[in-house]
């Protein structure tokens, strides 16, 4: 087991991200009803402690505690009086803001120094809808901003001059108090400020006045371009996702009715649809077939992009007759590029989504695509730039046109053959959408059925905010640097979404311009947007991070998981501008560097090979986490589809960061030894600062392992979740009882592999480990519903003569999971640490 | 046998019914020898023969009256090329087809292989205001319920774009779009359609039962009526007009000429065998990508004459748009394909440009200011008459080829062909319209049409008459192939016969306004005024007895003596007048023309002008400013209007209501002759006239002005005291600057008489 106290656990429930002590808290922290602005401009600030830094021989301690990975960040220890009000909400919780560096160095050099980067870790929202996060809304309209450097007034702000006048947290100027900004308009009476969520909370949002409305609110608006190919017609995507649109149309945020659909089918021609308005009685959708891919042509000015609510009779009718109108299509043609300029042509205007649905390589027309030559290049230096990188710039330049007009390319992937995901997802990268990838998906089996269909529904009930930007601002000194996410950076620090999806999350590097000469730097992260009801809000996170000019408060105050976050993007970034291989000696360079740096600056002593190998308590993680990177499908060596490998790319760079950690590191999960409360609902009380918390009413889950096969019993049942999978393994000599209980077959041979669900047994542990699996597959802000794959273990009695053909690489695919182990060329976990140690004493 | 006999048994009208008979007389005849010829001249006694004709072995002729058939050699001498033919060895007796009247006698064959039933392809305009577009909805249902089930049809509607209505599948309500802004290659269209010609070509067998058609691509969108009727009518009916946006002050964007262009295209690569014809229907100018006549800014106005002589790029866009019309012409008529164009617009709508469409394919132009008139109407329903025997009035995908004894070679047509360009030794060097060659697409054939043949006498063979033979080959409506063959003979002009005897000049004034007319095309309306003029001096100075000098003198045989009056009214006439019509009119005009045989061209020339006055029978009189009189009805026919002119009296008392008080039943019968009689020339009449009812002083009253002769203008006064003798109180001034035909005469008169 793991060290029982690592020192930045909570010691106490002061807040749910952990933080100050309560009693270290003002006394009138209970009750400021008394609008007294008479506090000194600079109140004296007890200068606490910040985190203290503890050191781990990770050699010493292997298996690595895995639990770590649950834990939320070093807590960023702020003064008392430090926010206005003292909310515990003052800062943004580390789910929506969260900074690599809990304690920031006060120099440029002295970050250098530290071989740590400095990023930010940016999730503006954390589910799906809004009624699952509820967030302060500041309804009055009254924006205070600073004159000079434009960032929204919050609870870091100090007033003066009877509280007439702010000044400024981030570039220290004073601002005027705006009229009626202690005054309740919606109930007439005077407001106490302190009272104003702005003042309260880290996470608020602003009802915008009209002066931050460029335009009228527009509508939701979604285009759907339909391959209707013959591989589309033949794999059964067209069935499915015309029904799924039909069934999703009730879930699409449509409260005041606004919202507009176009329907484009694709071939060798972009089929456009005509949908007259259900009390036009006399009036039939018709088709409108374009076959000229040279130039768009819109071939109506008006019913091809209708209003949903007006026209829902006759939407309903075209996507029930829809499959028919293309059942016998042979055409193998797919003018993707043409039909994504008409339909961006068709919506420039407005701005909104296109999402596109295809089973086919575009080959045709502006965008085609060729076949890239996979077997010349796999494994190679070139290998990345041969198939990772984009292989048209069409799908670049007309991505940041899209943007431009406010519109975002979501893309769903379904085909049995090369695609080119590489070079499609550049259309949702730089417009704000997202790739899904579901290689050789087909309607002929029910668990991909109800995979497309769940994630696809969940999508288009998701509750996106329209003409979005987002600014990123810090103190004076310090400057956004880099920007990393699905987005387009329209000018130095302003990232363009013209919608904003709510499953993505963004990094930011930052650097230090100027030398820091407060305890406390701050950030604010604002999106404007327009909600899907119409309302034009800017969304504002703050964040406080104290500083420090000794690199031992800044280590010990790192946040390993962010770290991770940001070291993805840079390998990523490493290997679509370089090689695999590069990326790969990225991480093993970083590693190498910090614990360098940690050996010869932090903890300094013990010197020579035989030295341990040390870090900070709080990164111990680091190491595991990095080298399973380079393990992932994105960058491990080895012959991987590119296809594959480019989704994964795109899958890192976007997830948000819980997700994130468990596609880098999977959780897995032994079922065979569970604990009795396993899989059953927790009877306890409430335990929100447990990790992970427990609630009352949910699904225990069991204690993770580690993602070893070492951990593996030959009889056992292990859950392993990747994030984008689920495997069941059941070990080759697992007792028949087991296996009986949880497939309902009599021998381990008729257990079926692959892809599938489990069956309904009446038994208990059967449905505590059903309970499991749909409490994993319960993911908040995410769309993915994850496909369980059934895996069975080697026996000696294994006659694999007789064994269906796919055991043997299902069972590898799951067991590239583990990555502790030795995933094709890379060491396993130990070996790897012991190569650490070499190269740093070296 | 008269000449309106002759024209009657055989569909022809020879300006010249003798050849010249030396070189010298060859060049003085100045009207050159031709003939009109109107190959399916409805006739009581049509001669119709099953199977296929005989033919001669060396020269293609078909067995006829002049080819001295030997019954006891069974053998026959071809009159044209003078091989000697054998009949077959089991004949009994003369064929038929060596009996005098079969000069004109039709074969009927059977369907080749390659033919399907007529294909009629709607090419529908959506710029069109809501009463003008329900209108023609229902016009074009009315015509669905006139096109045998078996034909074949397509829908193409266009406004901004080009839409190809799929009218195959019973559920599908889709349509391939074109950019009405683009011009597509026939490939382009195939390709688009996904009617590639080469699949198409292979999988188009000889199928026995005509119902039972090949499996074919284009069915998609060309189908037979009867399995698409219920698709097409509900089609139709749910048109709605174009509704891209107009910007104030801006026309409609119409893409007629793209909708042409798909139209012609998809026809000719797919049933490039099979006669069609390609129906227009437009509301306004071509405004919209190739072809467009006009932008669409109203402050921009459409060309006119005087705009086309004077701006050389509005000249330049309308050699433009004109070329780019010739082009699909021509691949619309070497395809066997007519166009139609039915014009419901005030405004002009690119016919001058669009000309070449209808002209070289046969095809039917119907002009009226809107699509509810009745002028549209009922010419619409008038393509569909149906003949006696049931079948329609027209043949398509037809050819027209000339054979010809050595003592004459071809100069050519003028009238709605395409040259096939086939030069023979028949075929003469110098062209009179379309020429070089012996053989003509016609496409569109119908009763109606009428073509001017141009010849030139070869007077060194020693021949002392010449055969023609005319083979028509067209398509009929009952689905047979038909070669209708008119034979025919002149002698040359013998020892002590006057040429100007055999004069027709009726039919010469008619083949010399139609060179005329082909001048005013291909050069100017000047030139073909020079030209006219020195026709008739010259005419006149070869036939005419004068004295040198006198102009008084000169005296015309009456084979003549009409033919300077016809000559002066074509002068005027909207053919050669130009500048009073817009560019569209003139085509219009001309188009009409073309199209029609001898007395309607002649009425179109010389209107006629018929006079009814209380207890007196309705005479001709004189069109002329003298013939109007309070106590008259006027009926002028100019085929274009039928003008029904109450004379003051007349007006005055029909106002004041006579008619309906029971004692004058008298003068309601007779406010109604010229009804009758108006409505007795409608019958045949296609397109419909005009139809105007007016009376002195009558707004209305200025299309009988315009085609009077002045006698009475102010111009002319003076001189009429001089001529007349004072008779002007009787007539109605006239307001022209034109001469009168009395000036004028005096004009001719004094250039005949000179000394040459
Ligand atoms: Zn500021
Ligand atoms: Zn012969």
């Amino acid at each position: 087991q793991a060290q029982p106290v690592p020192a930045y656990q909570p010691a106490a429930p002061s807040g749910l991200y952990g933080g100050v002590d309560p009693s270290m808290l003002p006394s009138q922290s209970s009750a400021y009803p008394q609008p007294s602005y008479q506090s000194p401009a600079q109140p004296a600030q007890q200068t606490l402690p910040l985190n203290q830094l503890y050191s781990t021989d990770l050699l010493k301690e292997t298996p690595p505690p895995i639990t770590d990975l649950q834990f939320p960040p070093p807590p960023l220890i702020l003064s008392p009086g430090t926010s206005l009000t003292g909310s515990p909400e003052a800062n943004a919780p580390p789910d929506y803001f969260r900074s690599t560096l809990n304690v920031v160095p006060t120099t440029s050099s002295l970050l250098k120094k530290s071989k740590l980067p400095f990023a930010l870790i940016v999730r503006p929202y954390t589910s799906l809808h809004d009624s699952e996060e509820p967030i302060p809304v500041t309804s009055d309209t009254i924006i205070s901003r600073c004159r000079r450097c434009r960032s929204y007034i919050n609870s870091f702000v100090h007033f003066t001059e009877q509280g007439r006048r702010w000044r400024c947290n981030l570039c220290s100027l004073l601002n005027d108090v705006p009229g009626g900004f202690d005054y309740d308009r919606l109930n007439s009476n005077p407001l106490n400020r302190m009272d104003r969520a702005e003042l309260n909370y880290g996470v608020v949002e602003f009802l915008a006045p009209s002066e931050y409305l460029v335009r009228p609110p527009p509508p939701l608006v979604y285009v759907f371009v339909l391959d209707v190919s013959y591989a589309s017609i033949q794999n059964g995507l067209l069935a499915t996702v015309t029904r799924t649109i039909l069934d999703s149309l009730d879930r699409i945020p449509n409260e005041n009715g606004r919202a507009r659909v176009a329907f484009l089918a694709v071939d060798s021609s972009i089929s456009f649809f005509t949908i007259p308005s259900d009390d036009q009685e006399d009036k039939e959708v018709s088709m409108l077939i374009v076959s000229d891919l040279d130039e768009v042509l819109i071939p109506s000015p008006d019913n091809l992009l209708v209003n949903l609510k007006d026209c829902r009779k006759n939407v309903d009718k075209l996507l029930t007759n829809f499959v028919g109108y293309f059942a016998n299509n042979q055409n193998t043609g797919s003018a993707l590029g043409p039909a994504l300029k008409s339909s961006h042509k068709l919506i420039s205007q407005i701005g909104g989504k296109i999402i596109v649905f295809s089973s086919a390589l575009p080959n045709l027309g502006i965008g085609k695509l060729a076949i890239r030559d996979e077997n010349a290049v796999s494994g190679k230096q070139k290998e990345a730039s041969a198939l990772l990188t984009s292989n048209n710039s069409f799908y670049k330049s007309f991505a940041v046109e899209c943007n431009k007009s406010q519109v975002t390319v979501d893309m769903f992937l379904t085909g049995s053959n090369y695609q080119d995901v590489a070079t499609l997802s550049n259309l949702p990268r730089y417009t704000a959408g997202q790739t899904h990838f579901y290689p050789a998906w087909s309607a002929s089996r029910v668990e991909d059925i109800t995979k497309f269909t769940k994630e696809v529904s969940n999508h288009l009930s998701m509750e996106i905010a329209l003409e979005a930007v987002l600014r990123v601002r810090g103190s004076s000194g310090l400057r956004m640097n880099s920007f990393y996410g699905n987005f387009f950076n329209r000018s130095s620090d302003l990232c363009s979404f013209p919608t904003f999806p709510r499953d993505q999350s963004y990094v930011i590097e930052v650097s230090i311009d100027e030398y820091i000469s407060k305890p406390y730097v701050y950030f604010q992260a604002a999106v404007l947007h327009t909600t899907s009801f119409g309302e034009r809000r800017v969304r504002v996170m703050t964040l406080a991070i104290p500083t420090s000019k000794d690199l031992t408060d800044v280590y010990a105050s790192a946040d390993q998981l962010a770290l991770t976050n940001y070291f993805t993007h840079r390998a990523v970034e490493k290997t679509l501008s370089s090689s695999l291989n590069d990326a790969r000696d990225y991480l093993n360079k970083v590693l190498v560097d910090i614990l360098a740096l940690y050996k010869k600056e932090i903890v300094p002593g013990n010197l020579g090979s035989s030295s341990p190998l040390q870090l900070c308590t709080n990164l111990r993680m680091l190491p595991l986490l990095l080298q399973a990177l380079t393990k992932h499908i994105a960058f491990r060596s080895g012959k991987v589809p590119s296809d594959h490998r480019s989704s994964a790319l795109n899958r890192l760079s976007t997830l948000p960061l819980k997700s994130l950690i468990s596609y880098i590191y999977p959780t897995v999960y032994a079922l065979h030894s569970m604990t009795d409360d396993c899989g059953l609902p927790y009877d306890g009380e409430d335990e929100p600062y447990e990790i992970p918390p427990k609630k009352h009413g949910e699904i225990v889950l069991p204690e993770a392992i580690n993602a070893t096969i070492s951990n593996f019993e030959k009889y056992g049942l292990y859950l392993i979740n990747n994030t984008s999978e689920l495997f069941l393994y059941i070990g080759g000599d697992a007792v028949p009882q087991l296996v009986n209980d949880v497939f309902g077959v009599e021998s381990m041979n008729e257990v079926p592999i692959g892809k599938a669900e489990l069956p309904e047994l009446d038994n208990e542990f059967n449905s505590r480990v059903r309970n499991i699996i749909n409490k994993v597959r319960e993911k908040d802000g995410s769309i993915e519903y994850l496909n369980l794959y059934i895996v069975r273990g080697p026996s000696m009695n294994e006659n694999l003569m007789n064994t269906n053909r796919d055991v043997i690489p299902l069972r590898m695919w799951s067991m590239s999971e583990l990555v502790e182990d030795r995933v094709s060329a890379s060491v396993s976990y130990k070996e790897y640490l012991t190569q650490l140690r070499e190269k740093i004493s070296s | 046998m008269s000449f309106e006999a002759y024209e009657d048994a055989t569909g022809l009208r020879y300006a010249w019914n003798v050849l010249p008979q030396n070189k010298v007389d060859a060049k003085n005849y100045v009207v050159p020898f031709s003939c009109l010829y109107q190959p399916l001249r409805p006739t009581d006694t049509p001669l119709l023969l099953e199977g296929p004709p005989t033919v001669c072995r060396a020269c293609k002729a078909i067995l006829n009256p002049y080819c001295q058939p030997d019954l006891n050699t069974r053998t026959w001498s071809c009159p044209i090329c003078k091989t000697r033919n054998q009949f077959h060895p089991q004949l009994v007796e003369m064929p038929f087809q060596t009996r005098p009247e079969a000069e004109n006698i039709e074969y009927i064959l059977p369907p080749p292989a390659t033919q399907q039933p007529y294909v009629f392809v709607f090419v529908v305009d959506l710029c069109l205001d809501v009463e003008g577009l329900e209108s023609l909805k229902e016009n074009l249902i009315v015509a669905m319920n006139l096109i045998p089930p078996d034909a074949l049809v397509g829908f193409i509607t266009f406004g901004k774009n080009v839409n190809v209505h799929e009218i195959g599948h019973q559920d599908s309500n889709s349509s391939f779009c074109f950019n009405g802004a683009k011009s597509y290659t026939p490939d382009q269209v195939e390709k688009i359609l996904g009617v590639l010609s080469g699949d198409l070509k292979a999988s188009r067998k000889p199928t026995p039962n005509a119902l039972e058609m090949p499996l074919n691509p284009a069915n998609r969108f060309i189908q037979q009526l009867a399995m698409c009727e219920f698709q097409l009518t509900t089609l139709i009916d749910s048109l709605t007009a174009d509704s891209f946006p107009v910007e104030k002050y801006h026309r409609n964007q119409r893409a007629t000429g793209a909708a042409l262009n798909v139209a012609v295209n998809l026809l000719s690569s797919t049933f490039s065998k099979t006669g069609a014809r390609v129906m227009l229907f437009t509301g306004g100018p071509a405004t919209y990508g190739p072809g467009s006549i006009v932008d669409t800014p109203l402050k921009n106005p459409i060309r006119s004459h005087s705009d086309l002589q004077k701006d050389a790029t509005m000249l330049k866009n309308f050699r433009k748009a004109r070329k780019f019309y010739d082009d699909l012409a021509s691949t619309a008529s070497l395809a066997g394909h007519t166009v139609d164009i039915f014009v419901g617009s005030y405004d002009q709508i690119g016919l001058a440009e669009m000309e070449g469409l209808v002209h070289n394919t046969g095809g039917t132009v119907i002009q009226s200011d809107g699509f509810s008139t009745a002028i549209f109407k009922q010419s619409l329903q008038r393509l569909f008459n149906r003949s006696a025997s049931g079948t329609l009035e027209f043949g398509l995908n037809a050819t027209l080829e000339v054979k010809t004894t050595n003592n004459l070679k071809i100069n050519g047509i003028v009238g709605h062909v395409t040259s096939l360009k086939r030069k023979t030794a028949a075929v003469s060097d110098t062209e009179i319209g379309i020429g070089a060659t012996d053989s003509w697409k016609l496409d569109g054939v119908s009763v109606h049409s009428t073509y001017g043949v141009y010849f030139e006498p070869v007077v060194e063979t020693g021949s002392t008459f010449a055969v023609i033979q005319f083979i028509t080959s067209y398509q009929h409506s009952d689905g047979s192939r038909r070669l209708h063959v008119t034979t025919s003979q002149r002698p040359c002009v013998q020892q002590g016969q006057n040429a100007i005897d055999y004069f027709d000049q009726e039919a010469a004034a008619v083949l010399v306004a139609r060179q005329a007319l082909y001048k005013v095309l291909k050069d100017n309306s000047t030139d073909a005024i020079r030209w006219v003029d020195k026709v008739l001096v010259d005419l006149c100075s070869k036939f005419g007895s004068y004295k040198v000098n006198d102009p008084n003198s000169l005296v015309l045989s009456p084979s003549l003596n009409l033919f300077p009056q016809f000559m002066y009214h074509l002068r005027r006439s909207n053919f050669i007048q130009i500048f009073n019509s817009s560019p569209d009119e003139t085509a219009f005009y001309r188009h009409c023309f073309l199209t029609e045989e001898c007395m309607n061209s002649l009425i179109m020339i010389q209107p006629t002008l018929t006079s009814f006055e209380i207890e007196a029978e309705p005479e001709p009189v004189l069109l002329d400013s003298l013939s109007i009189k309070p106590n008259r009805i006027l009926l002028l026919d100019t085929f274009f209007h039928l003008l029904i002119y109450h004379g003051s009296q007349i007006a005055d008392w029909r106002r004041h209501g006579y008619q309906d008080l029971p004692d004058y039943e008298y003068f309601k019968e007779f406010l109604n002759l010229p009804r009758v009689e108006a409505a007795d020339i409608l019958v045949d009449r296609f397109p419909l006239p005009r139809f105007i009812d007016t009376e002195e002083g009558g707004s209305q009253a200025r299309f009988l002005m315009s085609k009077l002769n002045p006698t009475t203008s102010y111009k002319n006064n003076d001189e009429l005291q001089i001529l007349g003798g004072g008779q002007a109180e009787t007539g109605a001034v006239i307001l022209t600057d034109d001469v009168s035909l009395q000036t004028f005469m005096q004009h001719v008169n004094t250039a005949v008489v000179k000394p040459s």
